[in-house]
């Protein structure tokens, strides 16, 4: 069956940012960086370059690996397109019926769980300990994001993002405070979830230290480029919800038209991508021991949502 | 109607029958005993089947004395489910047997092993069918008992020993509790019938503290839970996965059937059991995630599941007392899906473990490695559970947690009370810190025990399980994966189910397949092959998690650097962590210890001296001709 033009364009417009996004976030990310650091930088769409200088490059596969190390990525790839497509990452993400909040949660895990197991698989200290330190930081950050999102849910009375992120919401339209804290959890929760600074820095290659680029050291080739595509795409989808909910804060988002809104989200992700490289200039990494501090904040915002949320209810 | 009678009369019969056979020839007919198990749990899967399509109730007059106690009989619903778990698991044992008894020929008595099963077995299936407080309680001493006998099979080593007096006096406190919970119902309603107990009224709410600790007990909640990581380890793997899959589970059955079936209406126990479940689901996740012992691992995993099944039942004893009916609704759902789920992969992940251990000769992550390469199979059975006991979708483990995390969620707007409100926040805030501990035990156990390399010579020669093993393996797994996909939960999760793996397969098939690949070393910084031994260990791969739970795990580093200059030239480094259960150091041990004083104190009244006597029993009569008089 085939929808109304606007549909058809929606859709479109989603599958093109899919594909573009992941590159967009992190070519801005370095971008940004290199700004900052006066020097000119590799152009914006240099993490595309080097996803087909990859693809075309031959594999070095670890002859310890067995067949959930190749897998993996391909494993990431798949979880994170559905994700793309339940996740409310952008206003004009087509709806899927069953988009559930513990279901995306445990969908997350799940590409976790695959990507610390090919950590394991080649048998590399590496790797391994990079795989450790990713299942500490998850732990840590679980309870804030599901609490932050539980709040949303509680206000919404359901589950379903479709629902909790629906264009008009009579729970929670005009209630800036929960959206903006939030978007602040979710926001710090993905800093930490996806490795960047002040937890890790993804730049510095040392292999000692780092915690997702590790996981992917024995990566190469076409391997290699799914992975950093999966993360791409996670990064988007992460930065993609925090703005979501920052964006639901302004007072006049709930006016504002179809076409406005998607630019908006699209901009949002490149404001997120942009603060977080100038944070990456400025910050230092925290010492490893320092992290469950920084998460602390995470958690206090979840918290603070969740307070709201109970408050709320009682208002009604 | 016709026919679950003389089914449930024939597999009473086959077990007595079996357990008499076996004192007799245990030691020799493996084969038979092994048929005879499967026979006795196609008989259970009938009798669930049965018993769930026609509800029965009759008793049984015994031939001999005992008149006056009638044995009464029940199968409904709720039994059913549980006597289903049980028969599928056993039928999953007696393949797997086959091949496991075979590496524990010459340590274990065979016969004790299979009488001890059958009455195991027979034991377990009257505890669910029983209506009356007498027969659980004779057949809940059979169960304990005989579980006991079966923790113990390998008696002549110390461990088993010492796993079996602790195991024992575990049962004798629940016995205690449950018996004195009986006696006052009893004393109460002047009936043995569980159909006339009602706990609706407050004057029963003291029997129902009594069961609720007997059942906790034997569940294996915290603070009761330190028989578990003793028990297991010391049971064949068979054992460990009825006892950790049906029989803990068979506590909380007497939960559901009393306290929730009995219309409890008591808000400060309903709290109880919630905070013991939390505590012992986050307690237990977090211990099993520094064991290097995979059964260890295991039990402390069952302590967790057990914890979350609690936490779903004090939720639902909670919603009943305040008539949040939905809450109550989704929350009982949780807790009995939850129960067959963990039932299904629990055992799965034990008779994992148990293949492991048959192959490699160890079950400790430290000697194991690589084993995905060498026992295939095992290995993508044992992915499959430690998948679904994090809670992963499409499997079954995660549509019961997402029941869960819908009860409480309902409970965050539905209740009234604001305590109650924040509590369910609180529930959910721990159920997701529980599932993120629990992805880092699992794919520590699963990374470090089947992949990477070897770190044993055993473990390089393992080879895998004969096919029997492997097909036992694979019936709970396959059950796994068909109850994720046919959940009963409004979430369309077959679709995603497809389109994940559709997406997976393309994904390999496209971009993967076609690529060239070089084979080469792991990078080890060009020092050349390096030692197995330089791969992670479990130990160190939880390190950072012990750290920041140190205060809980008691956990510490013992760092030793000796040498001239030892900073830059060590000659000698050593490095051990340290641990101490908090519960059994601080607690259980200090209170033994107070039992064994007062012990010897009042041993010194037992002096042996007849003058001494002379003089206890002067003073009697003077204590008894006074109080006499008084009256």
């Amino acid at each position: 069956m085939i929808g109304s033009h606007q549909e058809i364009l929606c859709g479109m417009a989603f599958v093109a940012s899919v594909l573009v996004m992941p590159i967009l976030t992190i070519g801005v990310i370095r971008k940004t960086k290199a700004r900052l650091q006066n020097r000119i930088g590799a152009p914006i769409l240099q993490p595309l370059f080097d996803l087909m200088r990859l693809f075309t490059k031959t594999e070095t596969l670890s002859s310890t690996a067995s067949w959930m190390f190749r897998s993996a990525a391909a494993v990431n790839v798949a979880v994170m397109l559905i994700l793309s497509a339940t996740v409310p990452w952008l206003t004009y993400k087509p709806e899927v019926p069953g988009a559930d909040l513990f279901l995306v949660i445990y969908f997350f895990a799940l590409a976790r769980m695959f990507t610390v197991l090919a950590a394991l698989d080649t048998g590399s200290a590496f790797g391994a300990f990079a795989a450790s330190r990713e299942v500490t930081l998850a732990l840590l950050v679980e309870p804030a994001t599901v609490v932050s999102l539980s709040a949303l849910a509680a206000l919404s009375q359901s589950s379903d993002l479709n629902l909790i992120f629906a264009s008009s919401n009579r729970m929670l339209e005009h209630n800036p405070v929960v959206w903006l804290l939030v978007g602040t959890s979710l926001l710090l929760a993905s800093l930490i979830e996806l490795s960047r600074m002040p937890v890790d820095d993804p730049t510095t290659h040392l292999e000692l230290t780092m915690v997702h680029e590790a996981m992917l050291l024995e990566a190469s080739g076409r391997n290699l480029a799914l992975a950093e595509y999966a993360q791409g795409l996670r990064t988007s989808i992460l930065f993609g919800l925090a703005a979501q909910c920052w964006l639901r804060a302004l007072p006049g988002f709930w006016d504002m038209s179809q076409i406005v809104r998607a630019v908006c989200s699209v901009a949002g992700i490149v404001a997120i991508a942009i603060c977080v490289g100038v944070f990456e200039s400025v910050a230092v990494k925290l010492q490893w021991r320092k992290v469950p501090e920084f998460i602390a904040y995470a958690l206090t915002m979840s918290f603070l949502a969740a307070l709201i949320a109970l408050s709320g209810g009682l208002l009604r | 109607v016709f026919t679950l009678l003389p089914l449930f009369d024939a597999f009473c019969l086959l077990s007595l029958v079996g357990a008499g056979l076996a004192i007799v020839m245990g030691s020799r007919a493996q084969g038979f005993f092994q048929a005879l198990t499967a026979f006795a749990g196609s008989l259970l899967v009938a009798i669930a089947i049965l018993g769930s399509v026609y509800p029965l109730f009759w008793h049984v007059v015994p031939p001999i004395g005992f008149a006056t106690f009638p044995i009464h009989l029940r199968t409904d619903s709720l039994s059913s489910m549980f006597v289903l778990l049980l028969g599928v698991i056993t039928l999953t044992i007696s393949l797997f047997s086959g091949g496991y008894l075979k590496h524990l020929e010459g340590r274990i008595n065979f016969s004790q092993y299979w009488v001890s099963l059958f009455l195991f077995l027979l034991s377990m299936t009257l505890v669910l069918v029983s209506a009356d407080a007498i027969t659980f309680m004779v057949f809940w001493e059979v169960m304990s008992l005989s579980s006991a006998a079966l923790v113990a099979c390998e008696h002549r080593q110390h461990r088993v020993q010492r796993a079996a007096v602790i195991y024992l006096v575990a049962t004798r406190i629940a016995t205690g509790f449950l018996a004195a919970g009986f006696l006052w119902m009893h004393s109460k309603t002047g009936s043995w019938l569980f159909a006339d107990w009602n706990f609706g009224i407050t004057s029963t709410w003291l029997p129902a503290l009594l069961l609720l600790l007997a059942f906790a007990i034997k569940a294996g909640i915290w603070p009761f839970h330190i028989w578990l990581p003793y028990a297991h380890p010391a049971a064949p793997a068979p054992v460990s996965a009825l006892m950790s899959g049906v029989m803990i589970k068979v506590a909380l059955y007497g939960l559901l059937r009393l306290l929730v079936g009995g219309g409890l209406q008591c808000p400060p126990l309903a709290y109880l059991a919630l905070f013991l479940g939390t505590v012992s689901s986050f307690w237990g996740v977090l211990f099993a995630l520094v064991q290097h012992d995979l059964k260890k691992l295991l039990a402390y995993s069952s302590v967790e599941n057990a914890g979350l099944i609690m936490m779903a039942i004090g939720l639902t004893l909670h919603a009943k007392a305040l008539g949040l009916g939905e809450v109550a609704a989704v929350a009982i759902a949780a807790s009995l899906f939850h129960i067959i789920n963990h039932g299904l992969f629990k055992s799965l992940l034990f008779l994992g473990a148990g293949a492991v251990d048959a192959q490699a000769h160890s079950r400790d992550l430290i000697h194991l490695g690589g084993l995905s390469k060498r026992m295939p199979w095992t290995t993508m059975c044992f992915l499959l559970g430690s998948a679904s006991i994090c809670a992963l979708p499409p499997l079954n483990g995660f549509a019961s947690k997402w029941q869960m995390y819908q009860a409480f969620l309902l409970a965050t707007f539905e209740s009234n009370s604001m305590v109650d409100r924040a509590i369910a926040f609180a529930a959910i805030g721990v159920l997701a810190m529980v599932g993120g501990l629990a992805i880092a035990g699992f794919t520590k156990a699963f990374g470090v025990a089947f992949l990477g390399r070897p770190r044993s010579r055993s473990a390089e020669h393992a080879s895998e399980v004969p096919i029997s093993m492997v097909a036992a393996q694979a019936i709970p797994a396959v059950a796994c994966i068909a109850l994720g996909m046919a959940a009963p939960i409004s979430l369309p999760v077959m679709n995603y189910a497809i389109a994940f793996v559709g997406l997976t397969l393309l994904i390999h098939a496209v971009v993967l397949a076609g690529s060239r690949v070089r084979h080469y070393s792991t990078w080890e910084c060009g020092y050349g092959q390096i030692p197995a031994r330089a791969q992670v260990s479990a130990e160190s791969f939880t390190q950072p998690i012990a750290r920041i739970f140190s205060p809980v795990l008691r956990y510490k580093l013992d760092v030793t650097i000796r040498g001239k200059d030892r900073r830059h030239f060590p000659e000698y480094v050593s490095i051990e962590p340290r641990m101490v259960s908090l519960l059994e150091s601080r607690v259980y041990r200090p209170a033994l210890y107070l039992i064994g004083a007062a012990g010897k104190a009042i041993a010194k009244l037992q002096a042996g001296s007849i003058h001494l006597y002379l003089l206890y029993v002067c003073i009697t009569l003077i204590v008894v001709l006074v109080v006499g008089t008084k009256l």
